[in-house]
């Protein structure tokens, strides 16, 4: 309703003009073209090269799988699709892959291909290739000028042998670095294996791990394991090391190559414009997970070495160490017997050939025993010329001595290019005893002179003669341990059993005593409180008398009461003739009333009589 | 009642008659073995004679069989284990040598002719030597025999010094004291045959009798070695397992060794 008839009529034909614009556009663009490149036409031999052929305005494209050249294999790899467009020129073409690996050096003719296109042949223009023994790729930088690198395969990946020393004496540890660069690009099928350089007169000492890091290089990034190691020289000359050679496999991508170095202009962009989606994500997001398994050969470059000889005359105690090294000694135990064994603990510290070193040696070996020693080393970096060696020599004193000789150890220092000799200073120690006496010697057998050397090698020393005697026979079991001994100890345990039953019966033969006087005192004590009262008949009063002194006599003299009389009563207590006489009374007064049969006299004791009576008992004392 | 009387006057005269002949058959027991030991000893002097007489003919291997053969059968004597040890001296087989001066100073602690071959016999092979423990150290003058009859006397004295203080009417500080120091001696003599028989020198003592012999870290042929031990090496024996055996070594260190390489000293 807005517009008008005329309005509508102006948007047709500016909408009909832009129609056929368009369409003049495409109708210049639909001229189908084909052409072909090489990325490298310089490489080596082993080193692969890009070949696209570029399918420009066509679909459908019908282009060979395989390129038959005689010394090249030559096989498609990808394809990828381009649409663009330039202010509204709309273009779309096809780039087909292909890898070139060169077998043989010389130059290669690649004939042109017949491209099939809706009915149409076209042909690639014939190219050339140049293939030489070896890459004449570009050069890393070379950080001291001593690296060797070749970038192999165009920027798939490199094998570098770095040898930054390459003079040297025999034995002398020169480190080396082998580096394995893998393009970040690029999917590997594994991790190859790393080579080891097999030349006589050469021993290489790397790390089982390699440290591994991202370097750039050129533009192009890779993922380089590089493997710390050290060389050493067997003999002196010239040595040539050969290039180290790795194979590994590429899945080599089809969309486009394996670098992201600045491109180099495409011939077929035309504009040199970047296309933003022109990133092989986009035509094959799978790319890089997938591709077509591609054996590549990575070689380093060869190295050669100078080797001098070690000068003449090394010390006695040189035994092919050569760098730097210093020594710690000490000896255990410090306190022995002679003939004991000393441990001395040598330990060699520094950076060297550790696995040529022999261990240091006593300056004196007079008057000890020496063993074999043992050694252990205990590296201090990844590839083991750094690090300490420590030995562990047994030694014995043969006689008294109060210090071991110095050990002294030589080395040979690349520096200063001179033997060089660490010695340890004397331990002291305290031998005791005495050295046996050595035995007769046979005709013939000459004794050794005292302080000698002893050779290991000396001729043995005669035995002792031989015993005729035959000797008691003996057991090795302990005393202890024999049934003989445990039966011996009865005799000992019999008489200490008899020793404490005697004293136990003695004790109580010694109770029962003791239980008849406390019997007897209770008796005399009764006896005394009745003969204390007025009211008991004479027979009673006198009995009981006569029956407390018997009582107190026995007590006084540990006898039976029952067998005492008046007189022996009288000399118990050693009476006057009186109170003897009154005693007598006493026990005929009661021997008459017990015998009588009948009472004599009063029926109660008179006073005078009961206190008479009880003063003389009571009087009785020892 | 009569025919009881009977039968024990006749039991009695049987008994008597069984005392009579059972004394007659001890003594004929103690006379028996008497002759059997006498005839036994007899036996074993004659092989002793042979084994030397081979010796002094310089054919020590016969000399070997027949120092071995009465080693075999129980007759064990220092001067015995001596010249079987002189004998295997003489056919170079220094590790047995050593092994059998050691077994015969084990029975005669003061055995001169050993202690001065082995001696030899230890500079010859250069063997190594285990180092008394300090409890060894401090009992080497007396053998475990000597401390086992002194520990024995000393306890019995402390007993019964003991015993009679207590059982004593008057206890004495001194009978006490007598019977305190007493079982110290007793007590002190006690360790110290622990210490010798658990010691270096003690009952696991063996000696290496093979050449070329190693300790090792694990009962392994191809384990890491610990100690290189020339024959006659003392050891001792920490434990066993199959055919090896864990040992203590000379300076410290242990290690296993193959069982057949070493013998032990004390049969």
């Amino acid at each position: 309703m807005g517009l008008s008839m005329y309005g509508r009529l102006r948007v047709a034909v500016l909408f009909a003009a832009l129609i056929a614009l368009a369409g003049s556009q495409q109708a210049l663009a639909d001229s189908p073209s084909v052409t072909a490149v090489l990325n490298n036409d310089q490489v080596a031999v082993g080193e692969t090269v890009q070949l696209q052929i570029k399918v420009s305005n066509a679909r459908g494209a019908e282009v060979p799988d395989h390129i038959s050249v005689d010394g090249l294999e030559i096989q498609r790899t990808g394809t990828e699709q381009h649409v663009e467009m330039n202010n509204f020129n709309v273009s779309t073409s096809a780039i087909y892959d292909y890898t070139i690996l060169p077998m043989t050096a010389g130059t290669f003719k690649i004939p042109p291909q017949n491209i099939r296109i809706a009915g149409k042949n076209l042909t690639t223009p014939e190219l050339t290739l140049h293939v030489t023994n070896f890459g004449g790729s570009p050069s890393r930088s070379q950080p001291n000028g001593a690296q060797q690198q070749a970038l192999n395969a165009k920027n798939i990946g490199f094998l570098e042998f770095v040898v930054p020393k390459r003079a040297g004496y025999v034995g002398e540890v020169l480190p080396v670095e082998i580096k394995v660069g893998l393009s970040s690009r690029v999917q590997f099928q594994g991790m190859p294996e790393l080579p080891d350089p097999n030349v006589q007169g050469v021993t290489l000492q790397r790390a089982q791990e390699g440290e591994q890091n991202i370097e750039t290089i050129g533009g192009v990034t890779y993922r380089v394991l590089t493997y710390k190691g050290a060389l050493a020289a067997i003999h002196a000359g010239k040595i040539e090391l050969p290039p180290l050679q790795i194979a590994v496999t590429a899945l080599v991508r089809r969309s486009a190559p394996p670098s992201r170095a600045p491109r180099n202009r495409s011939p077929f962009d035309v504009f040199g414009m970047r296309d933003p989606f022109d990133d092989p994500f986009f035509s094959d997001p799978f790319a890089r997970f997938s591709g077509e398994p591609t054996k590549i050969l990575l070689k380093s470059e060869p190295v050669t070495l100078e080797i001098k000889p070690l000068p003449a005359n090394p010390p006695a105690s040189f035994s092919g160490a050569v760098g730097h090294f210093a020594m710690t000694v000490d000896a255990k135990p410090k306190h022995v017997q002679v003939g004991d064994p000393i441990t001395i603990t040598s330990t060699v510290s520094g950076r060297g050939n550790f696995d040529r070193m022999g261990a240091p040696t006593l300056e004196d070996e007079r008057g000890w025993h020496k063993y074999p020693p043992s050694a252990k080393f205990k590296q201090d970096d990844d590839v083991g010329i750094s690090g300490a060696k420590t030995f562990e020599m047994v030694i014995s004193p043969n006689d008294r001595k109060s210090s071991i000789p110095p050990l002294s150890f030589s080395y040979f220092d690349p520096l200063k290019e001179d033997y060089m000799t660490v010695r340890s200073d004397p331990i002291p120690v305290q031998v005791e005893g005495t050295a046996v006496a050595a035995a007769q010697p046979s005709a013939g057998t000459l004794a050794p002179q005292p302080g000698a050397a002893t050779p290991a090698t000396a001729k043995p020393q005669d035995i002792l003669y031989q015993l005729t005697e035959f000797g008691r026979v003996q057991s090795f079991t302990p005393i202890y341990a024999r049934p003989v001994f445990w039966m011996v100890q009865i005799f000992p345990l019999a008489a200490l059993l008899g020793f404490v039953g005697l004293k136990l019966r003695q004790a109580k033969i010694d109770n029962r005593q003791a239980q008849r006087i406390a019997a007897l005192q209770h008796e005399a004590a009764e006896l005394m409180r009745k003969l204390r009262r007025n009211d008991v008949s004479p027979e009673e009063y006198f009995s009981k008398a006569s029956r407390a002194v018997r009582v107190k006599a026995a007590l006084a003299k540990s006898i039976d009461p029952n067998t005492v009389d008046p007189e022996m009563a009288a000399n118990a207590f050693q009476l006057d003739e009186n109170s003897r006489e009154q005693l007598r009374k006493l026990f005929a007064r009661s021997d008459e009333l017990r015998y009588s049969g009948r009472p004599n006299g009063a029926r109660t004791i008179s006073p005078h009589d009961h206190d008479e009576v009880l003063h003389l008992i009571e009087n009785l004392r020892t | 009642m009569k025919h009881q009387i009977t039968v024990r006057l006749y039991n009695c005269s049987n008994i008597q008659l069984l005392l009579r002949f059972a004394g007659r058959s001890a003594r004929s027991v103690v006379v028996i073995l008497m002759l059997a030991t006498s005839s036994a000893l007899a036996e074993s002097g004659a092989q002793f004679a042979k084994a030397n007489q081979e010796y002094a003919a310089g054919h020590f291997k016969e000399a070997v069989d027949g120092y071995q053969s009465l080693a075999h059968g129980g007759k064990w004597t220092a001067n015995l284990f001596y010249d079987l040890g002189n004998a295997y001296f003489h056919t170079g087989d220094l590790g047995r040598a050593i092994l059998n001066y050691e077994r015969a100073l084990t029975l005669d602690r003061h055995h001169p002719e050993a202690q001065a071959n082995l001696r030899i016999a230890r500079d010859e092979a250069r063997a190594l030597e285990m180092t008394p423990t300090s409890g060894e150290r401090f009992t080497q003058f007396a053998s475990a025999n000597q401390l086992t009859i002194a520990a024995a006397m000393a306890f019995w004295f402390g007993v019964f010094s003991l015993a009679r203080w207590i059982f004593s009417g008057r206890r004495s500080s001194g009978a006490i004291g007598l019977s305190i120091l007493s079982l110290l001696i007793f007590a002190i003599t006690v360790a110290s045959i622990f210490w010798i028989d658990s010691g270096n020198k003690g009952r696991g003592l063996a000696v290496v009798t093979e050449n070329d012999v190693e300790a090792r870290l694990a009962t392994a042929d191809n384990a890491r070695s610990v100690l290189a031990l020339p024959p006659g090496s003392e050891i001792k024996i920490l434990s066993k397992r199959g055919d090896w055996i864990y040992a203590a070594l000379p300076n410290d260190l242990r290690g296993w060794i193959a069982a057949k390489n070493a013998e032990q000293v004390r049969l």
